[in-house]
């Protein structure tokens, strides 16, 4: 048994680990804020802290999510493929630091039949 | 600490960058260096009530979005356009008001993310103690990541039917992104309303505490943003209640 898991707690931890995981790789482009949304608990107020702190550490995503740290290590792995996370240089050999940054272009939201407005500026 | 603190409304015409220029002219004259930044890019007004003319905007937030210039480049010191009251500082990022430049961000899009490391540079680079965001109406990607990084959410709205709903939607969202702190502000109550029974009705519809329950105010519109209302008329009560919110800001 892991430390900090227990037979009562791993059902539930279980069953938040594969939703998370589920929910992640729903999509492969960026994460948009709107993706944050969208997740589940505790993976969506994980993913928010991280966000507006701007950084967060394997141990705390781990506690947070109330996972063990390899499970956290997976999640996280998939979150560095949609570019919500990259390892930071704060990172040492005792523990690792990511830094958070919610990405994805916007889509354009229409498209003029003319370039009528540069003209304007000209 | 500084605090990032986004003003929202989810409909249009609630007096959102208005408010947003009072709360930073009030941040400011209590000594605090205030960023303002106009994320309002399909829209942008901000500018006007700070009396910054087009030919003095030397770079916008559109120039740091396509990668022309640094997030410092485009923040313009407005305090001497406010008056000898601001002891602080003022910093103003405007979107551009060039028709092809905003032409440009509908066609091309932007990435989001460039605003997430915008504000937080911006914050480290100037040394602010705030960054009061005023965005877009309505929810969007850009609105989201706002709210989303932002340590403090004034909603302002209306005593409006259209706008009671829409603003549900934004209070709800903002819970869904966990806005450690977020507050209401209503604005232009009619005259035939009561304002303590407005407020009162509000925070029982959405639980979150109403701040400030302003009348219409036709000083307001005689200003019809040329200049900060609450630096001209500090006795005002729509004065008193944007003081409210500021304070409540930096509480």
């Amino acid at each position: 048994m892991p430390p900090g898991s227990s037979p009562k707690d791993e059902p539930v931890n279980q069953e938040q680990f594969e939703r998370a995981l589920l929910e992640i790789k729903a999509g492969k482009e960026d994460i948009r804020p709107s993706d944050v949304v969208i997740f589940s608990e505790p993976l969506r107020s994980t993913l928010n802290r991280a966000v507006r702190i701007g950084r967060i550490s394997l141990t705390e995503f781990a506690k947070e999510l109330e996972v063990e740290r390899e499970r956290a290590r997976e999640i996280v792995e998939l979150l560095i493929k949609r570019n919500l996370l990259r390892v930071s240089s704060f990172s040492n050999d005792k523990e690792t630091f990511y830094e958070t940054r919610l990405s994805a272009m916007t889509r354009p939201l229409g498209r003029p039949p003319s370039d009528i407005f540069k003209k304007l500026d000209d | 600490m500084s605090k990032i603190v986004s003003v929202h409304s989810f409909r249009g015409g609630t007096g959102k960058s208005n408010t947003t220029a009072n709360l930073a002219a009030l941040l400011a004259m209590g000594g605090a260096r205030v960023g303002v930044v106009d994320t309002d890019i399909q829209s942008p007004g901000i500018h006007i009530l700070f009396n910054l003319d087009e030919s003095e905007m030397v770079h916008s937030l559109n120039d740091y979005l396509w990668g022309k210039c640094g997030i410092k480049d485009t923040a313009h010191d407005v305090t001497g356009h406010l008056g000898t009251q601001v002891k602080g500082q003022v910093f103003l990022i405007p979107s551009s008001i060039k028709a092809g430049e905003i032409a440009r961000i509908l066609r091309e899009g932007y990435d989001v993310g460039l605003l997430n490391d915008g504000f937080r540079d911006v914050v480290t680079e100037l040394g602010l103690d705030y960054l009061l965001i005023d965005t877009h109406p309505g929810l969007n990607e850009e609105t989201l990541l706002s709210i989303a990084i932002s340590d403090v959410l004034v909603v302002i709205m209306r005593p409006d039917q259209q706008d009671y709903q829409g603003t549900a939607v934004t209070v709800d969202v903002a819970r869904k992104l966990d806005v450690p702190k977020m507050m209401m502000l209503v604005n232009k109550i009619p005259s035939a309303f009561d304002l303590d029974d407005v407020r009162a009705r509000v925070e029982q519809t959405y639980k979150v505490k109403v701040i400030a329950a302003l009348p219409h105010s036709d000083e307001m519109m005689t200003l019809a943003s040329s200049g900060i209302f609450s630096l001209k008329y500090p006795d005002s009560i729509v004065t008193k209640g944007l003081k409210a919110v500021a304070d409540e800001i930096s509480g």
